[in-house]
């Protein structure tokens, strides 16, 4: 029924084609893999999707709607959050205050407004935060500022405020960049239990093919703009064009 | 679970309220002069109005405004055309005036939505120049550079005569001002906002409408410039473009600055510090340091001012709100400290 369905998607920048027709399919409950060198348009799919980029033609439907038609800040109330590649966090507010961040849309100016007053209002607010920031492993840093936070956690801490506004799809934009092994591991069973306790579509930007390989259920491959393949982590892994894209083809044939 | 949120705010509030009721009794006993401290205490609780909006502008929002001295100006001139040639009430100006004020503010926010940093910072001088210019060619209502007297509050069939009487009516909304900030800043508008400054990318994702927060910024921090401007007009009784200039836009923002950018406790602190620094420190030396530098009496201030902004800069970002949040954490972990860094 929700299914994300790009059809035909093409970006230019100023002459550089970002995107040349790019048409694929995100299935509900699925965590679907984009990957691709670098600058084979992977972020812009994302941009596009979330409204920051305009495309030059092609169609986005989420559900029925039509994502192109809206702003970027309307995005979010369709059911699909994101995170991005370059942290975006605001450091000088506490990890709870940046997770209640993501949940602005849900918060209603009545409730602002009672909040003002009541004590209890604040609580049911923070609850819902807390139960995510739980559910990814940050309950003890709720408290803390997030300047000053190792790396892992304010990466944690952006897919948190991505989750806290109850998305039915994410957007997750290189989520193991600068971690180590351990970290990607562990970023790679959050992502799995997003999709199994959630129930959330995840659509996941990585380089790591270790990551990608661990938990997609589908896996798209990128190329300067095309889609190479799309299959399942072990189809694509054999497919003879995404050899030659990534390893470079053999010399003896 | 329970009231971790503004613990430390609502423990505070009470004994400073109480200060604040208190403080001028205390004055009248000790001192000779209380009546000059009370003046000087209205203009300081007037300026904490607008320095406590212009902080959620500046300070929380990001957004540099070098005008507030034009919505100040805005402010008293309506409201003293208001009440001395239109005849409408006080209590009705104190609410109109500032909305009218907000408006201003909105006009200003526009080009805000597509510039920011310095050139927004240039574009709001601009606009206090503007208004300057406004006030002395709208000759017939405001008698032009000459300058305006304005009558006495009259709140309630009650006439606040003097310094002392003003003294509560401005601290009543410098408290009320005060803890509404605090608790427009903890919600999620305060979120919002600081969002914006931080990151628009990650603003517009979570579903900030951008232009409607950046204007409502705008339109908040105008409307209590707006309501300062009238708390002056009346309780000084004489404004003229010269309370207005682009000087005192800038001591706006230092005081904001020294006192914590970003905290509202933060900006009362600041013009605390720097309104009694102004009318009660440096009149003491200010001939002295004349005497052997080669400036001006009058510009004294200004060099004074200066020289704080960069100590402050330098020594102390967070600011006299900063130096109090490290001196608690100091003394809640005595004796026990580890050498700690605040970031």
């Amino acid at each position: 029924m929700a299914d994300l369905v790009i059809e035909n998607l093409e970006v230019h920048f100023s002459g550089v084609v970002a995107l040349d027709g790019v048409s694929l399919n995100v299935r509900e409950g699925e965590v679907f893999s984009l990957v691709g060198p670098n600058g084979s348009g992977k972020t812009t799919l994302f941009n596009c999707i979330s409204g920051f980029v305009t495309p030059l033609g092609g169609t986005i439907d989420y559900g029925d709607l039509d994502l192109l038609s809206k702003p970027p800040h309307s995005i979010i109330a369709t059911g699909i959050s994101r995170t991005f590649q370059n942290l975006q966090n605001i450091p000088y507010m506490t990890v709870l205050d940046n997770v209640l961040l993501g949940n602005h849309s849900r918060i209603g100016n009545r409730e602002t407004v009672r909040r003002w007053i009541s004590r209890r209002q604040r609580e049911l607010e923070e609850e819902r935060a807390l139960e995510v920031l739980d559910f990814i492993g940050l309950a003890n840093y709720e408290q803390k500022y997030l300047s000053g936070q190792p790396y892992c956690i304010q990466k944690l801490v952006e897919i948190t405020r991505a989750l806290v506004s109850q998305p039915k799809l994410i957007l997750i934009d290189e989520p193991a960049a600068g971690m180590n092994d351990q970290e990607t591991m562990e970023i790679a069973k959050i992502i799995g239990e997003i999709r199994d306790y959630l129930g959330i579509t995840v659509l996941v930007v990585e380089h790591d093919m270790s990551l990608v390989m661990a938990v997609s259920d589908r896996v798209c491959v990128f190329d300067s703009g095309n889609v190479i393949t799309i299959g399942e982590p072990a189809e694509v892994k054999a497919h003879p064009e995404v050899i030659s894209a990534f390893l470079g083809e053999s010399v003896v044939a | 679970m329970k009231g971790r949120y503004d613990e430390e705010n609502l423990k505070w509030i009470a004994p400073l309220i109480i200060l604040v009721i208190v403080l001028p009794f205390l004055l009248r006993g000790a001192t000779f002069s209380y009546r000059y401290y009370l003046y000087v205490l209205n203009i300081a609780g007037i300026y904490t109005i607008l320095t406590v909006g212009l902080d959620l502008l500046s300070g929380y929002t990001g957004l540099i405004s070098l005008g507030h001295a034009g919505f100040l100006a805005i402010g008293a001139y309506t409201s003293a055309v208001l009440v001395d040639q239109a005849g409408v009430p006080f209590g009705l100006s104190l609410i109109v005036s500032p909305l009218i004020t907000g408006l201003f503010g909105i006009l200003v926010g526009f080009p805000a939505l597509r510039i920011s940093g310095m050139y927004l910072g240039l574009t709001t001088m601009g606009f206090g120049f503007i208004v300057r210019r406004l006030i002395i060619a709208l000759r017939t209502w405001t008698e032009g550079s000459a300058g305006l007297e304005v009558s006495k509050p009259v709140l309630f069939g009650f006439t606040f005569a003097n310094d002392w009487h003003n003294y509560f009516l401005i601290y009543l909304f410098v408290i009320v001002v005060v803890v509404f900030a605090r608790r427009v800043m903890k919600s999620k508008i305060g979120r919002a906002l600081m969002a914006i400054r931080d990151s628009e990318h990650a603003a517009q994702a979570v579903g900030i409408n951008l232009v409607r927060y950046k204007l409502f910024a705008f339109f908040l921090s105008a409307v209590l410039a707006g309501l300062a401007g009238v708390l002056f007009a009346h309780t000084m009784r004489f404004i003229s473009t010269d309370h207005f200039d682009i000087l005192l836009s800038i001591y706006f923002l230092i005081m904001v600055l020294v006192g914590g950018v970003a905290t509202i406790y933060g900006a009362v602190l600041g013009t605390l510090f720097i309104v009694l620094l102004d009318f009660l420190a440096i009149p003491l030396f200010k001939d002295w340091l004349a005497s052997f530098m080669a400036v001006q009496v009058a510009d004294i201030q200004s060099l004074i001012f200066g020289c704080i902004m960069f100590l402050f800069i330098i020594f102390q970002p967070m600011g006299l709100y900063g130096m109090w949040l490290k001196m608690r954490i100091y003394w809640k972990l005595f004796p026990f400290n580890p050498k700690i860094k605040q970031t």
